[in-house]
């Protein structure tokens, strides 16, 4: 199973939110003698259905289709590791990647075990 | 122009994650009984939101493709970068979903003329649209679109208007604009005055119908047929006035003119063209203006940063990272890698 750990980025929360408004809709159907009718647009099991796509879909995206390296600095004001989960927040962080530097006050780095998770395939 | 490779891969990579998302969800969408539009319309949802997030840039490569031919065909006159900046004024208020009761079918003629022109949408003179979440597909269907003529992209104007680039099969491309308004401000590239059309204009404006129901506003717009001169409209009279959805049908067979039927006539057709009196840019200013206020307030633009680890290395204080396959979110926009090594103090 997929870590659902992409879930609260841009792409992850854009589906989510997408999600969620589908499911709050009704389709309201009209006809002529005025009765009305809702259903939901798609069901909580549906959406939840695509997140777990979701979620093997950007594993697999980023495992085989991104390759770039990062390279950062800064200091660490926080650690955590709880249920294999490390959590950090780094203060001053600097990211260097071949074309830029970002800096950034402070940064928050969620990280799951990676070495169970197929390595990079080498295509 | 970006020029960070960072910013290439990264649309990229998400409309391709995007597509095989929508694709291997589509058998259980079907399996729940659930319809395609409803599949188109989460897509299009999820792509307003990552571009109304301004953490992707340059999300629609076909907006360059599109700069790019305009320039190429030498009517430079109305073209606007579009900038990085998507003001949007869309949202959500359609919150009742486009039925697909349309039954309109539209066919674009065989274009003619010279090579097939795209309307770029001056930033400035978009304005009032509000863009439905109308997905690409939802809107072919609804507007039952030939086979043939697909609804290729999706494009974000300065002003947050959702246009949709239409493909057709002999290769032109038009801008499909989903709108919910009557107010249609474009600018068209000038190329045949009102006399020398040769291909027949379909246009429609399909106005919400009053009842509170809004089926489907769209506006096909070919190249040629509009001219806007200075503040005044003009809207060449080859077209079809607002047809009812549910009732008219367009239909164009070759060069001949289109034969519209409509059996209401909705609100008018109403072009603006705004030029000097445009009151929208001053809107689309201070959106600008808040964006930089946004950052210089104390509302830190955090970072944030999932990934996998391969390795945590502690000795003392000094900490090392070794991260993989990561999506990083940096002073508001994405950054991608697959591998991040760091060193921290602690």
């Amino acid at each position: 199973m997929a870590y659902q750990l992409y879930r609260n980025t841009t792409l992850g929360n854009s589906l989510q939110e997408s999600l969620d408004e589908l499911i709050q809709r009704s389709s309201l159907r009209g006809c002529v003698t005025f009765t009305f009718s809702q259903s939901q647009q798609i069901t909580p099991q549906l959406a939840l259905q695509v997140l777990l796509q979701f979620d093997k879909a950007i594993n697999s995206a980023l495992a085989q289709r991104v390759r770039n390296r990062v390279n950062f600095r800064g200091s660490l004001n926080t650690y955590r590791f709880c249920d294999n989960v490390w959590t950090f927040v780094l203060n001053d962080v600097e990211f260097r990647e071949v074309t830029e530097l970002i800096k950034v006050d402070k940064v928050k780095i969620v990280a799951c075990d990676g070495k169970n998770t197929g390595s990079n395939t080498t295509e | 122009m970006a020029n960070s490779a960072n910013t290439n891969t990264v649309p990229k990579l998400y409309r391709s994650v995007i597509e095989d998302v929508i694709n291997d969800v589509r058998d259980i969408f079907l399996d729940d009984g659930v319809d395609e539009q409803v599949l188109m319309e989460l897509k299009t949802l999820w792509e307003n939101k990552l571009m109304q997030s301004r953490a992707v840039d340059g999300f629609h490569s076909e907006e360059q493709q599109l700069l790019l031919q305009v320039q190429q065909q030498h009517q430079p006159q109305q073209q606007q970068h579009h900038h990085h900046h998507h003001h949007q004024q869309a949202q959500p208020q359609q919150t009742v979903p486009q039925q697909a009761q349309t039954q309109q079918v539209l066919i674009p003629a065989s274009q003619q003329a010279a090579a097939p022109q795209v309307i770029v949408p001056d930033s400035k003179l978009i304005q009032h649209m509000n863009a439905s979440n109308m997905s690409a597909a939802a809107t072919a269907a609804t507007l039952a679109l030939p086979a043939g003529v697909t609804p290729v992209q999706q494009i974000l104007t300065n002003s947050g208007q959702l246009l949709q680039v239409v493909r057709a099969a002999n290769g032109a491309q038009y801008i499909f604009q989903p709108q919910q308004s009557v107010v249609l401000q474009q600018q068209v590239i000038p190329q045949m005055q009102p006399g020398g059309v040769q291909a027949p204009v379909i246009q429609q404006v399909l106005a919400p119908l009053p009842g509170g129901i809004s089926p489907q506003t769209g506006v096909i717009i070919q190249p040629q047929q509009i001219l806007f001169t200075g503040n005044k409209t003009q809207v060449i009279p080859t077209t079809v006035a607002a047809p009812t959805p549910a009732q008219a049908q367009i239909t164009a067979t070759g060069q001949q003119q289109p034969q519209a039927q409509p059996a209401q006539q909705q609100a008018p057709l109403v072009l603006q063209v705004d030029g000097t009196g445009d009151t929208s840019s001053e809107e689309d200013e201070d959106e600008e203006e808040d964006y930089d206020d946004d950052e210089e307030e104390d509302k830190e633009k955090d970072g944030a940063e999932d990934g996998q680890v391969e390795e945590i290395h502690r000795s003392k204080n000094k900490w090392k990272f070794h991260l993989k396959d990561g999506i990083m979110n940096l002073n508001g926009r994405d950054y991608i890698f697959s591998k991040a090594i760091g060193d921290a103090e602690w």
